[in-house]
């Protein structure tokens, strides 16, 4: 026992801070997508859409309705439309209300 | 359980979860990765307990229920009689994209979301969520950590140094 | 591949090393023919539904022999909704029996009762095929010691941080004299799922069928979507699949190590593998964008290059934790004692039930498929194996792994990786794939169509082979509290059975 001891003493603490200070493993988590809209037409919200294999991204009119719950960060929509999808870099995404979760973007030419 | 509005809720939850809180986990149907990040939260790089935080296998003991997978039917009974063994108050978190509805639609096996069956609290989005995700949902479920994704629009600004792209 | 048409034994040719042949067998042949191919491993028995009433039984069996493994399937047309009673011959067909039961309602003509496995009771779920007439029959334990046995159901819903998953315990005080495991309340009907899907699109379930094992399922389909296309995946990608699969094997056995502690109560081991298992997480993370390896491999290939720069600093590490823990934890009687003769299988019982994986080599098999030639393990791969098929043996034979496992990836990384997909055409055929999964071979098949989608696509993770060895290796001499240790030895998943 004596063994154990004295190598967590060595190894030292590995506890992270988080969340009273920042992690730094965060900055390789993968992160749920954030879409350019001036590059969001409908032929490609159309095509990011069917490229989604989790029902997260649906189109309603000149909207992208994107459902951050239902997103797996699968880089699927990244890699069909790579100038118009980027990595949002958020990784604290709890909500205490569904709604909350469901992100309308506005295509191309429409107001916000 | 009386009623009670939902400030007065919230308030409880932050007095009597927010120094110590007992979490028991479900699994709805979960492709076993949730699981796996859940367990290392009390792992030395996590360490739940210093936040206060403690699992219990006993529902009685429990005062957040963490759910994951898209809740299959054949499942339902369990989970009810889970969540019905739990005291209130109780706050219920459903974590991973399967438990959001995500990965699995409403079809006869899975009803594809917690919510679905069980009255979720905090929703926590990931596939899986890592531990620290896991971490910050948990904080936002006792009112200890401020929601952060009601203001992300989880837009940005075009990349001027990409050529533009086709339609 | 088409089939080739052969009479039956004597002749029935062996498996060609690298290669899967298929072979029509006539309904009558069938029973000969598995005796003849007795000396093969069955490795997994599935139906496809046809026009009309026919069903097709296929039949994979694996030749582990170093350097002559490869595999052969046999396809039976079954008209009359009977096939001979094939798991009297190989034990290691009767859970695919009742599962093909439940699936196709194709029965084997010796009217043995079929046990429900898969779908739950009570519930109308869509079948693959004919559902099945009667129903079948719930389980029950066969034995009983001195009259007296106490049935113990436990779960679905168990510790905290497991899966759910339900034992029925038969149990005559302390000692277990029966277990058996119900995993149909998690499942997701994923064969049935991944109908009318191409390869691509099927990967982003497949990866989910079993998580922990991401990379290996995912591979199998992959590469059974190749094998039905004719599509070679380039060889720098085929490197990149094999570093992730050995990273992953590398968590695996890392967490395993710490279920085992935590099984036998030493927190101090538990705490030092979770370390060990953190930083393996953190490492794939940052060397192939997320800590479990979903979204690496692609159909056709791979859809990322692993940062080697990452696994040249960081997998020494890491690597080192790991093995002085785990040299740590062999110095420490205490927990060896634990694992010493517990839950033994011997070879005889991982044989008739065909397992797989470290708990089959444990026990001195050495089914390993890494060993079947061709890219991009080649020829290379030292094979650990045990004897005493007790949870020593099983622990033992991972620690050896996972050296192994560090050894190739920088051999795979100086011969060069890189992403990068062979375009997978959009026709018809069928292939059967395979990877070695951290806990045994994941085999998948896939049927298409003439525009490329899947008809029928056959999962099979490893969990789905060794669940049915667990009875086994907790019955007699073992206690209650054997039974989660014997678990973490073994380290399946519920999820990998319930698909």
């Amino acid at each position: 026992m004596t063994l154990w001891f004295v190598r967590g003493l060595r190894r030292g603490v590995v506890t992270t801070r988080y969340p009273a200070r920042p992690d730094p493993s965060a900055a390789s988590l993968p992160t749920p997508p954030a879409f350019r809209p001036g590059q969001l037409t409908a032929g490609v919200a159309d095509r990011l859409v069917a490229v989604c294999p989790g029902g997260a991204l649906r189109r309603d009119d000149r909207v992208l309705v994107y459902d951050v719950g239902a997103c797996a960060a699968c880089g699927r929509c990244a890699t069909e439309a790579p100038h118009a999808v980027t990595s949002s870099g958020e990784f604290e995404l709890a909500a205490t209300a569904r709604s909350v979760l469901i992100k309308r973007i506005p295509l191309r030419g429409e107001a916000p | 359980m009386t009623p009670v509005t939902a400030e007065e809720l919230r308030e409880t939850i932050a007095r009597q979860f927010g120094r110590s809180l007992h979490i028991r986990t479900l699994d709805t149907g979960s492709c076993a990765v949730c699981e796996q990040e859940i367990r290392l939260l009390t792992a030395p790089h996590y360490d739940l307990h210093r936040l206060g935080f403690f699992f219990t296998p006993a529902p009685r003991h429990a005062d957040l229920l963490l759910v994951t997978g898209p809740m299959i039917r054949a499942f339902e009974v369990a989970a009810r009689k889970t969540y019905d063994a739990m005291p209130g108050p109780k706050v219920v978190v459903a974590t991973g994209a399967c438990a959001l509805g995500g990965v699995y639609p409403a079809d006869p096996f899975t009803h594809g979301t917690v919510d679905a069956v069980l009255p979720v609290d905090v929703w926590i989005p990931g596939c899986p969520p890592s531990p620290l995700a896991l971490l910050h949902g948990l904080g936002v479920a006792v009112g200890k950590l401020a929601e952060k994704v009601r203001d992300l629009p989880f837009t940005a600004p075009d990349d001027s140094e990409r050529t533009r792209g086709d339609s | 591949m088409t089939p080739t048409h052969l009479p039956v034994p004597p002749s029935l040719p062996r498996t060609v090393p690298g290669e899967v042949t298929t072979f029509q067998v006539a309904s009558p042949d069938l029973e000969a023919v598995v005796r003849d191919l007795g000396g093969l491993r069955l490795a997994d028995m599935f139906a496809a539904g046809s026009d009309g009433d026919a069903t097709t039984l296929r039949l994979v069996w694996a030749n582990d022999t170093a350097g002559q493994a490869g595999y052969v399937i046999t396809e039976t047309s079954i008209e009359n909704g009977e096939y001979p009673a094939l798991s009297e011959i190989a034990p290691a067909a009767f859970v695919e029996e009742c599962e093909i039961y439940e699936q196709f309602g194709i029965r084997p003509a010796s009217g043995k009762p079929l046990n429900r496995i898969m779908l739950p009771p009570h519930a109308d779920l869509p079948t693959l095929g004919h559902k099945p007439q009667p129903e079948p029959e719930e389980a029950r334990a066969p034995h009983i010691v001195g009259g007296q046995a106490f049935e113990f159901p436990f779960g679905p819903v168990r510790q905290v941080g497991v899966e759910s998953l339900y034992y029925g315990l038969v149990t005559s005080g302390e000692e277990v004299v029966d277990l058996y495991l119900f995993t149909w309340h998690k499942h997701r009907g994923l064969e049935w799922r991944l109908r009318g899907k191409t390869p691509e699109q099927a990967l982003f379930l497949a990866e989910r069928t079993e998580g922990l094992s991401a990379v290996a399922v995912g591979w199998a389909l992959a590469a059974a979507a190749e094998a039905a296309t004719g599509t070679r995946p380039p060889e720098t990608a085929q490197r990149t699949r094999a570093v992730a699969l050995e990273l992953e094997r590398l968590y695996n056995h890392a967490a395993a190590m710490a279920a085992l502690c935590q099984a036998t109560g030493l927190a101090v081991g538990q705490s030092a593998a979770e370390i060990t298992l953190e930083r393996l997480l953190r490492l794939n993370a940052r060397v192939f964008g997320h800590r479990y390896l979903f979204g690496v491999i692609a159909a056709g290939g791979a859809s990322r290059a692993p940062d080697a720069d990452a696994i040249t600093s960081e997998l020494p590490n890491a690597y080192g934790e790991f093995k002085r823990t785990a040299d740590a934890l062999l110095g420490t009687n205490s927990f060896v004692d634990r694992l010493e003769a517990t839950g033994i299988l011997t070879e005889a019982q991982a044989r008739s039930l065909g397992l797989v994986g470290p708990v089959a080599r444990a026990a001195g098999l050495t089914a390993d498929a890494r060993q079947v030639p061709g890219a991009p393990y080649g020829t290379g791969v030292t094979v650990a194996t045990g004897a005493a098929g007790d949870v020593l043996a099983r622990f033992s034979v991972m620690l050896a792994e996972a050296a192994e496992s560090v050894r190739l990836i920088g051999e795979f990384l100086r011969e060069g990786t890189a992403a990068g997909v062979t375009e997978v055409p959009r026709t018809a055929g069928t292939g059967l794939g395979w990877a070695e999964s951290p806990r045994g071979e994941a085999l998948a098949w896939v049927a298409l169509d003439d525009d490329g989608r899947i008809t029928r696509a056959r999962l099979r993770p490893a969990s789905a082979r060794n669940w049915r060895g667990f009875d086994d290796a907790c019955r007699s001499q073992n206690v209650f509290t054997d039974i989660p240790i014997i678990e973490a030895s073994f380290w399946l998943t519920a999820a990998g059975m319930a698909r």
